[in-house]
């Protein structure tokens, strides 16, 4: 690879490799099309529920405490895409050092530790408990 | 002399090159992953039945009943299409392509080894980016949207349920396992996975254990193997998100699974056990880091297959638990564990 790559251009095979992996099943779906017996009837596209006719539609509501586990996954999978820039820089010489100590070293684990005293406190409210 | 073509080639287009590349690379790797993906099945089973005091697979193709999976194949092809009237049809018939293709997307950026030519180590990769180690993860759970569009479009209860499952049990391990390609990418001061290969003259498995076991834990949730698989546990949930798919849409979405499975082990080896990494084997030396690589992924492959066969299945509230209260605090350990380390024995 030369050095005049541009960032982007490392992305372009990753496109093909979308087509190609669109066109494998749709090839194998029309391949079925083909070969396969077509003999549908009402009962055979029956939805499976254990033998009985389905009662009521399956899309339900579903409880309001997936909704909590929903928000704090936002919470933490924002702070681990504040991570991924940090990994770059923490190591380098510009950013001053505190008592021998990088800065931004102790910034990130002021960081962390804020993140899992609030971890603490949506696990004492039971906001990650499973119903 | 056409190597020097091409790449003079490269230089001037990158973005044709890097169309008609990735075509190529993509064509060989989806028609290689596919096999490989159908003999790891095949392992699969004949591994089981060796744990369980039986035989495997052992009629079609010989005493090893290595043509099963073609059989199995041919089987699928032939069965009829069936799409229930209660389902959401677009989202029904998109839902194993979705899958698949995104599947693909982390094949574009994992290496598949490496070569030594002329003394220089040349790694097999498509895209070689500098984030590879975040796009590869992103790209990971990118997949729980195929699982989750099976499940909802189902109409169908018991998969309602597993698609849910799907979606809670993949936000609980994802932020673990970002923290813990985060420690690795600390210790290698890179999130290219080549360079992370590079950078492990000690193994990052033994560098920082407690990522290491974080990591394969959370990479068999987001595979859906055995201790983890509530989307789709047949005792509970008839066989949850794929209840209603049948003949090839259920054979792609359980390829699916076999080919994330491959993927996933593939890096798991390159983060923690050195890649292609090992002492060079004279004679056959340019093929030497292949062989070390080969040797590891089987080691990992038949590892988790033992996982599978030896444990039995978490309920989805424990699963959970272990992903937030447990995993999440030690991987920020483990965090920290890794700063520290990487500042003052690198």
């Amino acid at each position: 690879m030369s050095g005049e790559m541009m960032a982007v251009d490392y992305y372009i095979p990753l496109i093909m490799f979308l087509i190609v992996g669109a066109i494998v099943p749709i090839g194998a779906l029309a391949a079925v099309k083909v070969i396969s017996p077509q003999k549908s009837t009402f009962q055979k596209r029956a939805t499976y529920e254990g033998g009985l006719r389905p009662i009521r539609e399956a899309v339900i509501q579903y409880n309001v405490q997936y909704y909590l586990f929903a928000i704090v996954f936002v919470i933490f999978d924002v702070e681990v895409l504040f991570l991924y820039p940090w990994i770059y820089v923490y190591a380098s010489e510009v950013i001053p050092t505190l008592g021998g100590v990088n800065i931004a070293i102790i910034d990130m684990l002021i960081f962390i530790v804020v993140l899992l005293i609030g971890l603490l406190y949506a696990i004492k409210k039971e906001a990650l408990r499973w119903v | 002399m056409v190597l020097s073509a091409i790449t003079e080639f490269a230089a001037q287009e990158p973005k044709i090159y890097g169309l008609v590349i990735g075509l190529i690379a993509a064509a060989i790797l989806a028609a290689v992953i596919n096999v490989v993906a159908m003999l790891l099945v095949w392992l699969e089973r004949k591994v089981m039945g060796d744990f369980q005091s039986r035989y495997g697979p052992n009629r079609v193709g010989g005493r090893w009943g290595v043509l099963q999976l073609g059989a199995d194949a041919i089987k699928l092809f032939t069965k009829e299409d069936i799409i229930p009237r209660g389902a959401d049809k677009p989202v029904y018939v998109w839902a194993p392509i979705v899958a698949v293709a995104t599947t693909m997307l982390v094949a574009g950026a994992l290496p598949f080894g490496a070569l030594i030519i002329d003394g220089r180590e040349i790694p097999l990769v498509v895209a070689n980016m500098d984030i590879s180690a975040f796009y590869i993860e992103a790209a990971l759970s990118i997949m729980a949207i195929g699982a989750f569009m099976a499940g909802w479009s189902s109409n169908n209860k018991y998969s309602m349920l597993g698609a849910f499952r799907g979606i809670a049990r993949m936000i609980a391990y994802e932020v673990p396992m970002g923290i813990c390609v985060i420690s690795v990418a600390i210790m290698a001061h890179s999130l290219n996975v080549v360079e992370i290969v590079e950078a492990q003259s000690v193994w990052f498995a033994f560098a920082q254990p407690i990522g290491f076991v974080i990591f394969a834990i959370a990479l068999i949730t987001d595979l859906g193997r055995m201790p983890f698989d509530q989307t789709e546990a047949e005792e509970e949930i008839i066989a949850g998100y794929n209840t209603e798919y049948s003949g090839i849409r259920f054979g792609l979405l359980y390829f699916q699974e076999y080919i994330v499975f491959l993927l996933g082990s593939i890096l798991l080896v390159h983060l923690y056990l050195g890649g292609w990494k090992g002492p060079v084997i004279p004679v056959i030396s340019f093929i030497s880091p292949m062989i070390w690589f080969f040797m590891k992924l089987v080691i990992v492959l038949v590892a988790l297959i033992w996982i599978r066969v030896s444990l039995p299945r978490f309920r989805i509230d424990q699963v959970t638990d272990l992903g937030w209260k447990i995993l999440l605090p030690l991987s920020m350990v483990n965090l920290v564990w890794a700063v520290v380390v990487g500042m003052y024995f690198a």
